[in-house]
Parts: C-alpha cells; sequence; structure tokens
C-alpha cells in the first residue's frame, strides 16, 4: 500500500511536463486509486460514495499521516487555529444600528488580540471606542510590510466593501490610517469564523442544523453579492464570522470580482485571484482551470458546497494536498463528500479512533461495541468514532449539488435557499444558533488580557532606522 | 413582451416617470417613499436595457432611444446631481447607467463625450462628491469613467477644481481619500500629452501644492505621492518638467530627507526621485554644490542604504552608479 501512495507522488512531480504525460496520468491516477481501494479495504462494497470516501481520505489525510508531507496532522488545526481565523470579529446584536466611528485612532482603546491573518500582515484587536463605550473590533494592517501591489490591493477591498450593504455581509464602520497601519473598523463579532469554532471546538465537525444556520447566512451573501454581479471567489469557513446574537456575516472581500466593468456585463471571469494561495483547495475546478471558458457566480456555489464539507468533516477537503495534485483531483472529479455512516464503510467506523486519528476520520485500533448512529450529532458521540454519525440525506444531495463538476448544473444561490436542507431551519438564528454552539460561549470578556502591543509595526520601524543613523545632511 | 402584467415601458415612459419622481424626492415631499421605490424601479429598467439581462442581449435600438431621451430630458446629469436622495443600491445603478451611456459609440463618435463636453458642470458636480461621503465613492466611479476620455480629463485638468484634489488624497477617511488619489493618478498620467502640456503650463502651482502631499503626515498620501511623482517625472513625455524639477535644490534637499524617512519604502520611493539628481548630466550649479557638500555623507550612506534588497539588480546596479558619479564630482579649481 505504501508503495502505491510512493508512487502516486512520485508521479506528481512529472505532472508539469506536458499536455501529452498529464493525460497518461490522469488514467494512472485512476487506476491506482481503484487498485488501492480494491487491496486495502476487504469486502469493499463498490459503491461510488466508498471510492469518493477513499480518494478524499488517501489524498487529504493518508499522504500526512504517513510524512510523505513532512508535516503531521497532530494538534496542527489546534495550532493553525489564531493563524487561520483571519477575520475573527465583531458582533453588537445588529451591526447595523451601530452608528458612525471616527477616523481617528485615538477614539479607540485596543484591548486583547484576538486575531491574525493575511500571512500575519494583520492584527484583529477587540478594542473599545470611546466615545460611546461600544466594543468593536479593528484589524490593523502594517502597510510598511506591505508591497505597493498589495497596498493598492487592499483599497480594492475598501472600495467593494463600500459598495455592499446587506445583513449578512460584514461592514466596514471606519478606515483610517494611523501610523503607517490601516485600521478598519468592526462590529465585534463574538463567536468569531466557523473556522475558529472548528479548530477549537467541533474538531470533528458541526452538527448538522448548525451548518444549516451557516450555510443560510452565506447564501443570503452570496445571492446579494451574485446579484450585485460579483464573484466572490473566497468563500471559506475562516470568512463567516458569528456574532453573539447568532447574526452570520460573510467577510473576505479581498478577491472579489466585479463582472460589470467597463460599461459592460461580463459573462464569464477569467481573471485568477490574486494573493490567493490559501484559498486554492475551496476554489472551483474552473477557476483553477484558467482557460478560455472562465467562470462566474457558480464557481462561488462549489466552494460553499467544499466549505459545507469542511464545517460538517472538521477539515477542508484537499487542505495540505500539493497544488497541482489537488487541481488534478478536482478536474479528474473527485467529489468529497461529508463523511458519515453512509460515506464511510462500517469496518472503518466499528474502529476505536486515536487521537490523532479524530480529527482526520483515520482509524488506528479496533473498538468494541457497537455501530452508533448519532444521527448528525458529533458532539454527542464521544468514545464512538466521530463520524459514526448520519447526516440526512437532504444535506448529502445539497453538497452534491454544489460540488457538481460542470457549473451550468450548480443550482444559484437563491435556488439554495429553497432547498430541503435548509428549509429544516425552523427558528430565528438569534434564538437557535447560540443554543447549537453550546458549550462555546461568545466571547463577553472585554478587558485587556495582555499588556498592549499597539505601535509594535511603528517602533520595528523605528529601530531598523537607528542602523542607518548618519549625521544630518549639510545644506 | 411577457405574457402577464404590464408590457415593458419605453425608454420614454422610463425617463419621465423617473424625472417626475426624482422630483419628488428632491422636494422631500409627504410621497418620498412611494417615488423613492417609482425611482429605484425605473433605475433597474434602464440598467436592464443597457446591460441587457441573463438571457437578454441589449437592444442596440432601444439602448439609443434611451441615451437620446437621456440628452434630452437632462436627466442625465440630474441623476448625478441629485445622487444623495437616491437609495443606497440605486445610487450604483445611477453609476452602472452612466458609465454604459458614457461608452457609447457611433462609429469614431463619442456622443455622451460630446454632450458632456457642452455640459462640463456634471464633471464639477462628480469632483465635488468627495465632499459628500455617502456619495463620493459613487462619484468617484463616474468621475473616473470620464477622464478616460481627454478631452473630459483636459476640462478637469485645466479648471481650477483639480487643485481640491491636493485636499481630497489626504481625507481622513481612507476608502475616500484612496479613491480620489486613483482618479488624481489617472488624471496625471492617462493621456500623457495632455499632462505635459498642462504640468509645463501650470508647473509652479502644481508643484508648490504637490510638495505639500510629500510633507504629508498620512503615511500613504506620503508613499503614493512620491511613488507617483517618480514615475511622472520618469516617463519621457515629461523631459521638460523633469528638467526643471532637478533645477531647483530645494527638491533635491527634500529628496535627500525623504531618503532618510523612517519608512524604508518611502526611502526607497525617494531614491528613484534622487537618482534623477545625480544622473542629470547637466547638474546646476546649486545641485552640484549640495552634492560636494555632502559628498562623504552621501557616499557612506548610499553603501549602506538598504542593503537588505541584494537580489535587486537593477536597484544595486543604480546604487553603485550613484556613488561613482558622486565620487567623481569635482570642486571647482577656482
Amino acid at each position: 500500500m505504501q508503495k502505491y501512495i510512493l508512487m502516486i507522488v512520485k508521479q506528481k512531480s512529472v505532472v508539469k511536463c506536458g499536455k501529452k504525460q498529464k493525460k497518461i496520468l490522469v488514467i494512472d491516477f485512476s487506476f491506482i486509486f481503484t487498485d488501492f481501494s480494491a487491496s486495502h479495504v476487504t469486502n469493499s462494497s463498490g459503491s461510488m460514495s466508498f471510492l469518493r470516501w477513499v480518494s478524499e481520505k488517501l489524498s487529504v489525510e493518508s499522504l500526512r499521516d504517513l510524512e510523505l508531507f513532512g508535516e503531521q496532522a497532530q494538534g496542527l488545526s489546534h495550532r493553525k487555529a489564531h493563524e487561520d481565523s483571519q477575520e475573527s470579529l465583531t458582533s453588537l446584536p445588529h451591526p447595523d444600528s451601530m452608528g458612525s466611528f471616527l477616523p481617528d485612532s485615538s477614539s479607540y482603546e485596543l484591548l486583547t488580540v484576538i486575531g491574525k491573518g493575511l500571512d500575519d500582515l494583520m492584527t484583529v484587536n477587540m478594542a473599545r471606542y470611546k466615545p460611546t463605550g461600544e466594543h468593536v473590533a479593528i484589524r490593523r494592517i502594517d502597510l510598511e510590510s506591505c508591497t505597493n501591489d498589495m497596498v493598492t490591493y487592499l483599497q480594492g477591498e475598501l472600495h467593494v466593501s463600500k459598495l455592499f450593504h446587506h445583513s449578512s455581509i460584514l461592514p466596514y464602520k471606519s478606515v483610517f490610517i494611523a501610523e503607517n497601519e490601516l485600521w478598519v473598523i468592526t462590529p465585534f463579532m463574538a463567536y468569531g469564523s466557523a473556522r475558529d469554532l472548528i479548530c477549537t471546538h467541533f474538531t470533528d465537525g458541526m452538527s448538522e442544523l448548525t451548518i444549516a444556520y451557516i450555510l443560510l447566512g452565506m447564501l443570503k451573501a452570496l445571492e446579494y453579492i451574485h446579484h450585485m454581479g460579483y464573484v466572490h471567489r473566497s468563500v471559506k469557513a475562516s470568512h463567516v464570522l458569528i456574532s453573539a446574537d447568532g447574526q452570520v456575516c460573510m467577510s473576505g472581500l479581498r478577491s472579489i470580482f466585479s463582472l460589470i466593468r467597463n460599461g459592460q456585463r461580463a459573462k464569464v471571469v477569467h481573471d485568477f485571484p490574486q494573493y490567493s494561495v490559501k484559498v486554492l483547495p475551496w476554489l472551483s475546478p474552473e477557476v483553477l482551470q484558467q482557460n478560455l471558458q472562465g467562470y462566474d457566480s457558480r464557481s462561488d456555489i462549489y466552494s460553499l458546497g467544499i466549505t459545507a464539507c469542511e464545517l460538517a468533516n472538521g477539515h477542508v477537503p484537499f487542505k495540505d494536498m500539493p497544488a497541482t495534485q489537488m487541481l488534478l483531483e478536482k478536474l479528474n472529479g473527485t467529489v468529497p463528500c461529508l463523511l458519515d455512516t453512509t460515506t464511510i464503510p462500517p469496518e472503518e467506523l466499528s474502529l476505536k479512533p486515536s487521537r490523532s486519528g479524530a480529527d482526520s476520520g483515520i482509524c488506528e485500533g479496533p473498538r468494541t461495541g457497537g455501530v452508533r448512529h448519532s444521527n448528525g450529532d458529533p458532539s454527542s458521540s464521544s468514545g464512538g468514532h466521530p463520524y459514526n454519525r448520519t447526516f440526512s440525506p437532504h444535506f448529502h444531495n445539497f453538497v452534491e449539488l454544489c460540488l457538481q463538476r460542470d457549473p451550468v448544473n450548480r443550482p444559484s444561490a437563491a435556488t439554495l435557499i429553497s432547498h430541503p436542507f435548509i428549509k429544516q431551519i425552523k427558528r430565528r438564528p438569534s434564538e437557535a444558533l447560540p443554543e447549537l454552539l453550546q458549550p462555546v460561549s461568545p466571547i463577553t470578556c472585554f478587558e485587556s488580557t495582555q499588556p498592549l502591543d499597539s505601535v509594535s509595526g511603528l517602533a520595528s520601524l523605528e529601530s531598523g532606522f537607528s542602523q542607518l543613523e548618519v549625521d544630518d545632511w549639510d545644506f | 413582451m411577457p405574457l402577464f402584467g404590464k408590457p415593458h415601458k419605453s425608454p420614454a415612459d422610463i425617463v419621465k416617470t423617473l424625472k417626475e419622481n426624482l422630483a419628488i424626492l428632491v422636494k422631500h415631499d409627504k410621497k418620498a417613499d412611494k417615488a423613492s421605490d417609482e425611482v429605484s424601479k425605473c433605475l433597474v429598467s434602464m440598467k436592464e436595457i443597457l446591460y441587457g439581462s441573463n438571457d437578454k442581449e441589449p437592444h442596440t435600438e432601444t439602448v439609443a432611444q434611451l441615451a437620446q431621451e437621456l440628452y434630452n430630458s437632462g436627466l442625465l446629469i440630474s441623476l448625478v446631481e441629485n445622487l444623495q436622495v437616491i437609495d443606497f443600491e440605486g445610487k450604483k445603478d445611477v453609476c452602472q447607467i452612466f458609465n454604459n451611456i458614457l461608452r457609447r459609440q457611433i462609429g469614431t463618435r463619442c456622443p455622451t463625450v460630446e454632450y458632456f463636453c457642452s455640459h462640463q458642470e456634471v464633471l464639477f458636480i462628480l469632483l465635488k462628491g468627495y465632499e459628500t461621503p455617502q456619495v463620493a465613492l459613487n462619484c468617484g466611479i463616474m468621475l473616473r469613467e470620464c477622464i478616460r476620455h481627454e478631452p473630459l480629463a483636459k476640462i478637469v485638468l485645466h479648471s481650477d477644481d483639480f487643485h481640491n484634489f491636493f485636499g481630497y488624497v489626504e481625507m481622513s477617511t481612507f476608502d475616500i481619500a484612496s479613491d480620489a488619489f486613483a482618479t488624481f493618478k489617472d488624471l496625471l498620467t492617462r493621456h500623457k500629452v495632455l499632462v505635459a502640456e498642462y504640468l509645463g503650463q501650470n508647473y509652479d502651482a502644481v508643484f508648490a501644492d504637490y510638495e505639500k502631499l510629500l510633507h504629508s503626515d498620512n503615511y500613504v498620501t506620503k508613499r503614493q505621492s512620491l511613488k507617483l511623482l517618480g514615475e511622472l517625472l520618469l516617463d519621457r513625455n515629461n523631459f521638460t518638467v523633469m528638467t526643471r524639477y532637478i533645477s531647483k535644490p530645494e527638491n533635491l534637499k527634500l529628496m535627500m530627507n525623504l531618503l532618510r524617512d523612517k519608512s524604508p519604502n518611502i526611502q526607497f520611493e525617494a531614491f528613484h526621485v534622487f537618482k534623477v539628481f545625480v544622473a542629470n548630466p547637466n547638474k546646476t550649479q546649486p545641485i552640484v554644490d549640495i552634492l560636494l557638500k555632502n559628498q562623504t555623507k552621501l557616499i557612506d550612506f548610499l553603501n549602506n542604504f538598504q542593503n537588505d534588497r541584494s537580489d535587486d539588480e537593477q536597484f544595486n546596479d543604480e546604487k553603485t552608479y550613484l556613488i561613482k558619479q558622486i565620487r567623481d564630482l569635482k570642486k571647482p579649481t577656482s
């Protein structure tokens, strides 16, 4: 078995070489997958979903566990929790009801750091707005560490964010320059991002109903964004924020692209999003493919499907896979799925998970006891295999619709809002979501828990300058 | 024609309805809510005529009719003028309608550009929009579309209002300041010949204002305006302007000080302007004097300047060249 995997890894490096070779490789891959699945698991059911499960498991997890990627899965998600939760923020009951905020850094008292992002260029602080005492989140970006292109790129995001006004999109309340930092004031979202939640609490995924609430918020935002003629291009769990009262907001508008430009409406986009390395696992095959056919808003629907898997499985499919391999997988029609009793063979589920396997769905030892159906509630399955649960057929269907290879077949955001999976929502998010997220509670302690590093960026600038010290010029 | 409901309104009807309801909105009548709805609806129908919908391409003849109605009724301009009273989504629709109409071409003619040339006030309404946060970005989008056209750019550039940009780009609200800077930069770089001529004629006024940007307390203003200055001076079309700029000792002093700014990015942009002073084969005496006075310091300084950029070959070549130029400077033999 290890041999086969090594083969795959070796062949992957050849993939770049040429079109002809690529084609052969594609065939090779499918052969290896089939062979692998047959030899690895006896009594294979041979069903499509099983193959899919194997290919996902193989592609995402096992290679990493074999240390072929040099990085161990263990504890990874926890370590990354804070780095990745780029958009950890905000929330007062109704962000829209917040008044205006002065564009002046002296009006804000910086409190705890609640997140990092943008490859550490960005620090997110909780803060108190002095004139009213309201709590807000401040994204601080050290522009001195940004190239000119990056600054322009950030300016583009700010511009676009001002053209959106929707209850499911995180509003920017004030934007200004403080020393060499860009400060963006947003409402404080007390639960952080959906990615924070799966990194810190729901490591094996959230319950089906919780996911339905989160996806509904995302769909509302996407419906608006698409209706306005934009493609979001960065739909993922870390770009979904949840407020203390269960309001779901989308963020991460940095990569958004308008189909309406130059006084014309384009049917498709050909542009490949800048600075998108971290988003690759979520991007649709047609975005990654970069061919003449281009892509449109349906590519966001694919990303939404990937996000659904991310929320349900506790990790994103294709994560940590080399980009080339992931591209091949997606083009080849490898469709990620929700990991549960319908997609994982019972033999696998009857094995007791080890600690390291808990996050990945990889099993190491035998497990005693019968199969337990937890009906989509992973939190109640402690002790058993984390994926020994069954999501509803509606949820599976929802994800399958989103992840179809041909974008034309994917439903629009507006259509998906009336999908039976979403229709199971009976209560208002403000009543249901905080309850569903228990035992997680929103951050309510607003005290500064650590010394402020407020103008650290500038301080480092000063020290850098001192090395350059020369006498004043003589004029 | 749809099977159910009212048939689509003609362009003339839409323009008429929109005009009437916009008037109600402007007067802040009691019926404002209903008028606001009507305005939104009309704007959406107009947008659909101009951009088409998912299954329908725009119809050339209907577009022509609508454009004609918009000119004749003066509605195109009054939409811009009263942008503030239109709701949030409607403002964006106005931008899209405006930009589409502006791009219209009949053969080589641009009828909307011609129309605006004889209704120049629209350009200044847009420019003034930067002073009203609710409409600033929408106005910026439309203004940038206008200045793509040389005749319209010329009107803005040669107006007194152009100098307002120096204030707009420094506004504390960064998204508006950024937008204003983008427009400002477009104005100064898009139509090279026009700009060279303008800068030549208005050198003193423009550079007096420009210098304030280089002294700005706002980090981004300082960095971006310095970078733009470098681009302007190094553009062949601006040769005369460049010669004039690098003959003045106060400009050299400013650049030498900016070379020592606490921000490495600003130092780096300053370097690209500073190098022109040194590389100039026909340096004026005051320039030579300053360089000579600081000869040793400059050589030391440049030797240690941004040495972490070791992989930037061009930068290092230029630095070596500058050091050599400064070392070779001879004191007058008097």
